[in-house]
Parts: structure tokens; sequence; C-alpha cells
């Protein structure tokens, strides 16, 4: 059974500054997957994924006491592992290495099909239903409105003669 | 798109060089998460998991008890 741990994130970089071995591990633990299956995802080869995830936790114990003043751990991972991704690309491209793999996988990601649906809205899966009952709006006339039919419409122009006819009165 | 596009262009992105619609296609391409997304085992995930914790774990460990040798400079510079 794996023990979990609660500690609040920013505790953990406070520790980790001052050269906390422990809660580094913590913070990897809880990055890992996600880091690792999003490389999988771009580049379908699970030891690149895996040296990926490693090395950008350890570039982050290498520099823990040049850590920013206001450092926030997941802009961190998110620029370096997407970083790392096209990094590991290029090299794969430099030394021929694999390239069957990145045809198969990386180029069809490159069609302006694939692009455009990446630039699409996110969509809830038909299959997740709203909690709430949301009454059908329907596009009624003006009079439908049971309110509107108690209370007649104000026209502005009739207001103005209104407000003018009280004035003279005074 | 063949590989030599694609190196040419990766290679201009790393170095700061790409024009603004080459960086857009990249940075798409890597914001595009939807598809090809496999759902793995809770058990697998835990492999995974401990294998990379594992390894960072060694290599702290590693290198606390092995530090690597201050430059001279830097040790003058501690001085002050």
């Amino acid at each position: 059974m794996m023990s979990r741990n609660f500690t609040p994130e920013q505790d953990l970089i406070d520790k980790l500054s001052v050269g906390d071995g422990p809660a580094l591990e913590e913070l990897s633990r809880r990055y890992s997957f996600p880091l690792y299956s999003y490389c999988m995802t771009k580049l379908d080869s699970p030891e690149d994924a895996k040296r990926i995830v490693r090395n950008i936790f350890i570039s982050l114990w290498e520099n823990r006491d040049r850590l920013p003043e206001n450092f926030s751990l997941s802009v961190h991972l998110y620029t370096e592992v997407r970083k790392s991704v096209v990094q590991c690309i290029n090299s794969k491209l430099k030394t021929s290495t694999n390239i069957q793999s990145i045809e198969r996988k990386v180029i069809p990601g490159f069609s302006i099909r694939e692009l455009q649906k990446a630039r699409q809205p996110v969509q809830n899966s038909s299959t997740q239903k709203s909690r709430y009952y949301l009454p059908k709006i329907t596009n009624r006339n003006y009079e439908e409105h049971w309110w509107n039919k108690l209370m007649p419409a104000i026209n502005l122009k009739d207001l103005k003669q209104g407000l003018q006819s009280m004035l003279n009165m005074w | 798109m063949t590989t030599e596009v694609l190196k040419e262009k990766t290679g201009r992105y790393l170095r700061g060089e790409s024009v603004p619609s080459e960086t857009r296609q990249i940075q798409t391409w890597l914001s595009c998460t939807m598809d090809n997304k496999e759902i793995l085992p809770a058990k697998e995930k835990t492999k995974i998991e401990a294998e990379i914790v594992g390894e960072i774990h060694a290599y702290i460990a590693y290198s606390t008890f092995n530090p690597e040798p201050r430059p001279w400079w830097k040790k003058i510079t501690a001085v002050f």
C-alpha cells in the first residue's frame, strides 16, 4: 500500500530549495506519471519518456539553490517537458534513429486536420451528462411572456411626454 | 511534412530562430493531447512511477554522498 503525503506543494518547494531530497521525491511522485503519459502520447517510446521525466527532476535538483522567488512548479514542468519532447525528436532526426516511429507517430500530428482539432474548444463527451436540469430556452415573442401581459410596454417617448406634462403642471 | 522538414523546423524552434507560424505549428502540436491517449491499469502506473522515482532517488543519494568537486574559483568566491 502506497503511503500518501498531503504536504502542500509550496512547502515541498521550500524544502527542496534547501536541499531536502525526500521533498523532491514527493514532488516527482506527484508529477512523474502525468509527465510520462504526456511524453508517451508525443513520442510513443517508454525509454525516452522515462528519461525525459527523470532528467527534468534531476535538473530541478541541481538548480534547487537558484529557484526564483515566486517559482511555479507546474509552469516549470510544463515548459520543460515540452522543450524536452522537441529536443528528443530533433536529436532522433539528427542521428537518424527510429525515423520510422517518427514518421508513423509524429508526422501525422502535423497535418492541418490534426492541428485544427487542437484549436477547437474543449467539449464534454457525449456520455457525460449535466448534473443539473436546465429548462430549454425557447425564443418567445415579447407578448408571450406573462409579465409583459400584466404590464403595458413602456415607450421612451411616452415617458418623456408624461414627465414634461408633470413639470408643466408644477 | 517530411522528416527532413521537421528536423529543420524543430532545430530552428530550439535555437529560437523559427518564424511565428512555425512556432505556432509546433506549439499547437505540443498542446494537442486529445487522441491516442492510452489508459493504463493502476498496477502499471504504479510500476512506472516507482521506476522513475527510484531512479531520481538513486541520483539524489549518489550526488549527496559524492558531491561534484567545486572549481577553484568557486572556493575562492565562497570565502568572500
